[in-house]
This record gives C-alpha cells, sequence and structure tokens, in this order.
C-alpha cells in the first residue's frame, strides 16, 4: 500500500539540494573551474532565458542576456556572499537587471545597434537579502492567481515588474489616472500575496 | 530598490520572475557562454538539468495503478474489498489529476494572453479606441488598443448579460465595409477583457463597433450595436 502511495506523490522538492549544489559550484567557479560553470548552466539558464525573453520579446536579446548573467556569475563567484540567499535567485536577479538596461537603452535610441556589455558591476536592482527560491507549487499558484486578476490590474503589475515602469509612466502608458494606477498593483499585489502564502 | 520599485513586494517579484513561461536557450547558447569565459566547451558534457528531473506524471502513476488493481481483482473476497477502496481513491487521483492539467493548459493559455497584452500596450504603433454605450445599453463603455503589428487589447464594462445563443462580436469598419475583430462574451459583471490577432491586412478604419449576433458570430453585423467608437484613421 505505501508503495502506491509513493508512486502517487508529487515531485520531490529538490531546491535545498539543487542551492547546495549551487553554493558548492560558486565556490569552484571562484578557484576557475569551468567545469563549474557549466554545470551552474545546465541547472538555471532555462529560467534565466525565460525571465530575460519574458522582458526584452527578443530572442537575440534575451541570449545576450543570459550570456552577460553568467558571466557576471562568474567574475563575482567569489565575491557572493551565501547570505543573500539562493544563487538561483541572485541569477534571476542579475538577467531581470540587464535585461531591464537593455530595454531602456532600446528604447531610448532604436536605431543604435546594441554590442555585447562588458561584464561590469550591473548594480542589482533588488539589493534585498536572502532571495529565495519559490517551489513550484508556489510559483503555479502564483500563476492561477494572475490569471484571476482583473486584465487591466494584471497588465499593470507586469509592466511594473518586467518593464519597471514606475506608477507615472505606467499611467500616462495606459491613459489612466495615477491613483488608479497605484490601487491597481495595490490589489494585484495582496492578491499575488495571498497566493504565494496558500491562503486562497 | 529603486525608486521605480515602489511596492513591489520582493516576494512577489520573486514569483513574477519564475512565473513567466519556460522556454528552453538556444543549444548554441552554452558553448557561447562557456567560451565568454574562457572555457573549451567541447571537453564539457552537459549534465541533467532540473527538467529533466520533472515530476513523474500523476496520471501515468494512476493509470499504473489501475492496472495492478484491475490485476488483483481475480484473488480473494478480501482483496477485492481493498480494491474498491484503493479504485476510489485512485477516482479521486485522476480527478485531481486532469484538474491540474486543465489549469495548467489555462494558465500557459493566458500566460501567453497576457504577454500578448502587455505586448501590444506598449507597441509603438498602438492606437486607443473609446467605445460609448448605445440606446441598447447607455451604461457600456468600451475600450480597445490596437497594434497592427502586435494585436488587439479589448475591455469593456457594464455590458447587458447575452441571452441563449447569441455573443458580442467586434468590427473594425472601414471604408470598404465592416471586419469583424474577435467575439466576445462578458462576465457576470458586464465586464470582458479580451486580446485578439487580427488579420494583418485591415484597410484603415472609421469605426469601431461591438454588435450582438447569433452564437459564433456573422462575416457582416446583422444585430444591434452596443458600443461604438470614433477610429478614423486607426
Amino acid at each position: 500500500m505505501w508503495v502506491m502511495l509513493a508512486i502517487v506523490g508529487s515531485a520531490p522538492d529538490r531546491r535545498a539540494e539543487d542551492q547546495v549544489a549551487d553554493r558548492a559550484a560558486l565556490a569552484r567557479m571562484a578557484r576557475g573551474d569551468h567545469d563549474a560553470l557549466a554545470e551552474l548552466y545546465d541547472r538555471h539558464a532555462r529560467p534565466v532565458y525565460s525571465l530575460a525573453l519574458r522582458i526584452l520579446q527578443d530572442r537575440a536579446d534575451a541570449e545576450d542576456i543570459v550570456q552577460e548573467a553568467f558571466a557576471q556569475a562568474w567574475a563575482q563567484a567569489s565575491r557572493y556572499d551565501v547570505a543573500r540567499g539562493a544563487v538561483a535567485a541572485w541569477l534571476l536577479t542579475l538577467a531581470r537587471s540587464r535585461a531591464i538596461d537593455r530595454l531602456r537603452s532600446k528604447r531610448a535610441r532604436p536605431d543604435r545597434a546594441v554590442g555585447e556589455n562588458a561584464v561590469d558591476d550591473v548594480a542589482d536592482r533588488a539589493a534585498t537579502p536572502d532571495l529565495q527560491l519559490l517551489s513550484a507549487e508556489q510559483v503555479d499558484r502564483v500563476r492561477v492567481a494572475l490569471r484571476g486578476l482583473p486584465a487591466l490590474q494584471r497588465v499593470t503589475l507586469e509592466l511594473a515588474y518586467y518593464e519597471e515602469l514606475s506608477h507615472a509612466e505606467i499611467a500616462e502608458q495606459l491613459e489612466q489616472p495615477l491613483g488608479t494606477v497605484k490601487t491597481r498593483i495595490r490589489q494585484g499585489m495582496i492578491r499575488l500575496r495571498e497566493a504565494l502564502a496558500g491562503t486562497r | 530598490m529603486a525608486a521605480h520599485d515602489e511596492n513591489l513586494d520582493p516576494d512577489v517579484a520573486q514569483a513574477l520572475a519564475q512565473a513567466v513561461d519556460q522556454v528552453d536557450p538556444p543549444a548554441a547558447l552554452r558553448d557561447r557562454v562557456l567560451r565568454s569565459v574562457g572555457a573549451s566547451p567541447s571537453t564539457m558534457q552537459s549534465q541533467p538539468t532540473m527538467r529533466e528531473r520533472a515530476a513523474f506524471p500523476s496520471w501515468l502513476a494512476t493509470a499504473a495503478l489501475l492496472a495492478i488493481a484491475a490485476g488483483l481483482s481475480v484473488y480473494s473476497l478480501q482483496l477485492r474489498s481493498r480494491i474498491t477502496t484503493l479504485e476510489s481513491e485512485l477516482r479521486d487521483a485522476i480527478l485531481r489529476a486532469d484538474a491540474s492539467n486543465t489549469q495548467l493548459a489555462d494558465v500557459r493559455r493566458t500566460a501567453s494572453d497576457a504577454q500578448s497584452a502587455v505586448a501590444v500596450l506598449t507597441a509603438p504603433d498602438t492606437a486607443r479606441v473609446e467605445l460609448a454605450g448605445q440606446t441598447v445599453a447607455p451604461q457600456a463603455s468600451g475600450r480597445v488598443f490596437w497594434s497592427r503589428s502586435r494585436g488587439l487589447v479589448f475591455t469593456a464594462s457594464n455590458l447587458p448579460a447575452l441571452p441563449a445563443g447569441r455573443t458580442y462580436q467586434l468590427w473594425v469598419v472601414t471604408a470598404t465595409g465592416p471586419v469583424s475583430a474577435g467575439l466576445l462574451k462578458p462576465g457576470a459583471n458586464g465586464a470582458v477583457n479580451a486580446v485578439f490577432n487580427p488579420p494583418g491586412n485591415i484597410p484603415s478604419a472609421t469605426l469601431m463597433a461591438v454588435t450582438i449576433e447569433p452564437e459564433g458570430g456573422r462575416s457582416t453585423p446583422s444585430g444591434a450595436m452596443y458600443l461604438v467608437g470614433p477610429a478614423k484613421g486607426v
């Protein structure tokens, strides 16, 4: 009986093991071990690429961002403070920072060809400590909650996150009053937080 | 956080980062990344990724268990009563698996709707058209954001509930006649949010309108107009 229960069980949550492996990989990267970077890439390239693609809507740009993010991880491996939380979450932060920078420079000068950035220290937007990766179940709950938001509330939240527009910029783009934009973000955030906490 | 991150809860931000549709990067990118830090990629084998350790599909496990349970039924009465209990548990498991599969399909579809909506709203060629409620629905209002390159976002509120066998239909009225942009079904509160991909060759518009039509829509409008708005040159 318990054998059958084992089969029907859900996917094991491997975040803790991956976190340990990621930190070990970073330590090896700091010593110049290329295999360690390959290991990190194999584990995390997909979510990093997917986020960059979502923000930039362009495959070539997204590929550039992936390369820059992992190159930065390589360059900063020795300086990474484990107190900052999951390496995977940090990689996503790097990807988002660089993607938004790229988005902004594309908008400012659409005719300018964008070359490869130097591997400089891109200031992390979310200097929040303790970034933790969410479980697949939590992410699914948030996706479902996003789906349940009224379209303009969802779009407002997404413009705030995926393009980092300010409230004023969103209000201008959607031609909505500033107060409405703030309310939509606040309401959307509350529902997504509830979804994360599993209280809905 | 930067000033722009006003009110962006870090947990929600993390969730939004992970909630995007997952797409595999091209195989060639791996070599490019490794070469950029001075490695020789040809010597490095790819390790199994997280994706290859994906969840054991619960429907497959359930199907396997059904087969096992069916085989057991040739044995004694004791086993048979055990099986009845198991079968009902399995039925519940199948229902749960089906529900979550539907949910995932819906979520994927809606996630790409949301991406299209944002693409439309941020496109450089997006035009906005305000639609006003007509005599049959004076409280209704609507708005269209139309980017010819990326798609059309439609929102409306206070549309009257549809009788059975009817649908609303959005039209782009051009000099050569009306072109259908899509079918609409309001929710219980009379609100509609929809994303469409109208054909790319629609001529320059003069008006946009929503009419009521038979279920399934028509190629030309026949019913009363509920929403109308000027769209000259759009």
